[in-house]
């Protein structure tokens, strides 16, 4: 690996849109407990259907429009009964990471710079992707600022996804893509594999890598299992599993978990039967877990004309973030 | 920087069904599976572009060509929970080509004969479309056939329709039941030829997402895998994938329509093949750890 990119720059891309219209600013600007969102542009590390370069500003653009409907500061938020509270309140658009095309090991240090930044502030880093390889540098980053600043805690991690992405090579591209982030996550110094768990995975996977993780201890959701136990039951047992002496929770959220006919711009499409309401309700499972990272991926804009893609996307980020968003009606 | 190669080109090299060996068709045995490609138009169809279908199955079969990439250790069906056997499947299916483009004539005496010689030979000919209005080409070379459908227009009363299905609101096929096993069962005459055409209309609509012949109150894929699996135990001569239109706008670009057929034919391959799943010889997922 190079050396880490110390040096960052708000925004690389257009500054048009911010994550839900929120202020942007520098990592160094963002205050403990706030979201700090890094945007990841780069599809270098897919293998096959590119596009995912384009998704943080997708992303962006679809919270920001979700947002307007929304407005922000006093309005009833119908999801959840609760208050909105203005973007400002808890989230920093920190902009992208400095993506070098080509070079892995100069885009991972420059991501994982950033989330580590924000981390080790006391921030939580919301990664937007990119492939889903760019998982990992968000959790390289994450995983090295709460070392800083919590020598002896360690992170459960939960992978909402179609894929295992557990693989330790996929051909060609080696052994950094978006087939083994989740096999690089498990290396780090402070998660183990029976922390891990996968919920959504469909179709066929690779019988070494599931043998892998579950004799590791980790835990595999199936599509199916979301279909006979229900969401809800399924992210309940996901959470008890990945927190077992855990302190805080890494989620990555990869959108191709949803089935293809609803969400077809992505690069590595399934058909898993997940909908849109179970895939929400799987995150709602989550609203109040105690995150310290996450990220979201593998929204491809020009694999969608229609662009529901993106707003389907922005939707998951809706959900997430619902606590951070929202505040109680006081009376 | 290291040169990092793949043991099996995924993007690049010669593109075959499922990366199979390919063949002459009077090399095709017994018991083969042979892919054939119908690359034509029809021109009463809504939208051009069925003839880019065989390329664009061929494309999306490629991530099933499990059983030819040394990189990977056996699949498993992570919603069954079991493990897939692929051993012995690089020697039966193979890969003839596509039918040379040329006058309509000569395209559908092409097309019966290879289908007939492949029958001939003993194997099932797994034919790509394409334009369904060859179907009728296939049914030619197949005297007295029966043919199973899987959505697409109805034909004929004396057809076997799985989907679409009457819209009476009461009948789901939700998925394969024991009456719905004793039609087939009823239906079958084995002493003639089974045909099965496979049209992507077969699909609820929402999932399907772009068809040229939209239908709500299809099947899922789940039971579209289900029929093809009880077909691919009956001794098909044929089956012929219709319906896709890989440049009908957006459906090019997700490729949701060729994810849904392929996946689906797999069961059909498996099943006629007599792969199964669950080999008592082999060892499970959580015995098989091989990285």
């Amino acid at each position: 690996m190079t050396a880490a990119n110390a040096t960052f720059h708000p925004p690389l891309c257009h500054p048009g849109y911010r994550l839900f219209d929120g202020p942007l600013g520098d990592v160094a600007d963002v205050s403990a407990d706030q979201i700090g969102v890094v945007g990841m542009p780069s599809d270098w590390t897919h293998s096959s259907r590119l596009g995912t370069r384009f998704g943080p500003e997708a992303l962006r653009r679809a919270t920001t429009l979700l947002q307007s409907m929304r407005p922000q500061g006093t309005s009833f938020d119908p999801d959840t009964s609760r208050l909105t509270k203005p973007a400002k309140d808890w989230l920093v658009d920190c902009g992208d990471a400095e993506i070098t095309p080509q070079d892995v090991d100069a885009t991972t240090q420059a991501i994982a710079a950033m989330t580590e930044g924000l981390t080790t502030a006391g921030a939580i880093p919301l990664a937007l992707g990119g492939d889903h390889y760019n998982s990992f540098p968000a959790c390289l980053g994450y995983s090295r600022g709460l070392e800083t600043r919590a020598p002896n805690a360690r992170f459960g991690y939960i992978q909402v996804d179609g894929h295992l992405d557990f693989s330790d090579r996929l051909g060609a591209w080696g052994s950094h893509n978006h087939a083994t982030n989740a096999r690089r996550i498990s290396e780090l110094p402070n998660i183990d594999v029976s922390n891990m768990v996968w919920v959504g995975i469909a179709g066929w996977v690779d019988g070494g890598d599931l043998a892998l993780i579950e004799k590791q201890g980790g835990r595999v959701f199936s599509a199916s299992d979301v279909h006979d136990l229900g969401a809800e039951e399924v992210m309940r047992q996901a959470l008890e599993h990945a927190m077992q002496g855990c302190d805080e929770l890494y989620l990555s959220i990869d959108i191709d978990a949803m089935d293809a006919g609803y969400l077809p711009g992505t690069g590595s499409i399934v058909h898993s039967g997940i909908t849109p309401r179970q895939y929400y309700d799987l995150l709602d499972g989550l609203a109040e877990a105690p995150l310290g990272g996450l990220d979201i991926v593998e929204v491809s804009p020009p694999l969608d004309p229609s662009e529901r893609t993106e707003f389907l996307a922005a939707e998951m980020l809706f959900r997430i973030l619902r606590r951070f968003r929202t505040q109680a009606v006081t009376r | 920087m290291p040169l990092r190669s793949a043991p099996l080109p995924r993007m690049a090299g010669h593109l075959s069904f499922m990366r199979s060996q390919t063949k002459a068709i009077c090399d095709v045995g017994p018991g083969d599976l042979a892919v054939l490609g119908i690359p034509f138009e029809d021109t009463s169809a809504p939208h051009a572009g069925q003839s880019l279908a065989p390329r664009a199955l061929r494309e999306t079969s490629v991530y099933f060509g499990w059983h030819a990439n040394p990189q990977f250790s056996h699949p498993v069906d992570i919603d069954a929970r079991q493990d897939i056997q692929t051993d012995g499947l690089h020697e039966r299916l193979c890969d003839l080509g596509d039918l040379s483009p040329g006058p309509d004539e000569a395209t559908h005496a092409t097309l019966e004969a290879a289908t007939r010689q492949i029958c001939s030979n003993g194997g099932c000919a797994v034919i790509l479309g394409g334009s369904d209005h060859l179907a009728e080409t296939v049914q030619s070379a197949l005297p007295n056939c029966q043919t199973a459908q899987l959505g697409g227009m109805p034909r004929d009363a004396h057809d076997f329709h799985i989907a679409p299905l009457s819209n009476d609101g009461a009948i789901k096929y939700n998925s394969v039941t024991t009456t719905q096993l004793a039609e087939l069962s009823q239906w079958r005459d084995t002493s003639k030829p089974l045909f099965v055409r496979f049209d992507l209309s077969v699909f609820e609509t929402s999932l399907s997402a772009l068809c040229d012949r939209p239908r709500l109150g299809g099947c899922d894929l789940d039971t579209v895998a289900q029929w093809l699996s009880v077909l691919g135990q009956q001794e098909v001569s044929a089956i012929m994938l219709t319906g896709l239109n890989p440049s009908k706008s957006g459906m090019g670009i997700v490729k949701v329509g060729q994810r849904l057929m392929v996946t689906a034919l797999l069961s059909f391959i498996y099943a006629r093949l007599g792969f199964g799943i669950d080999d008592p010889s082999r060892p499970t997922s959580k015995e098989n750890v091989s990285t």
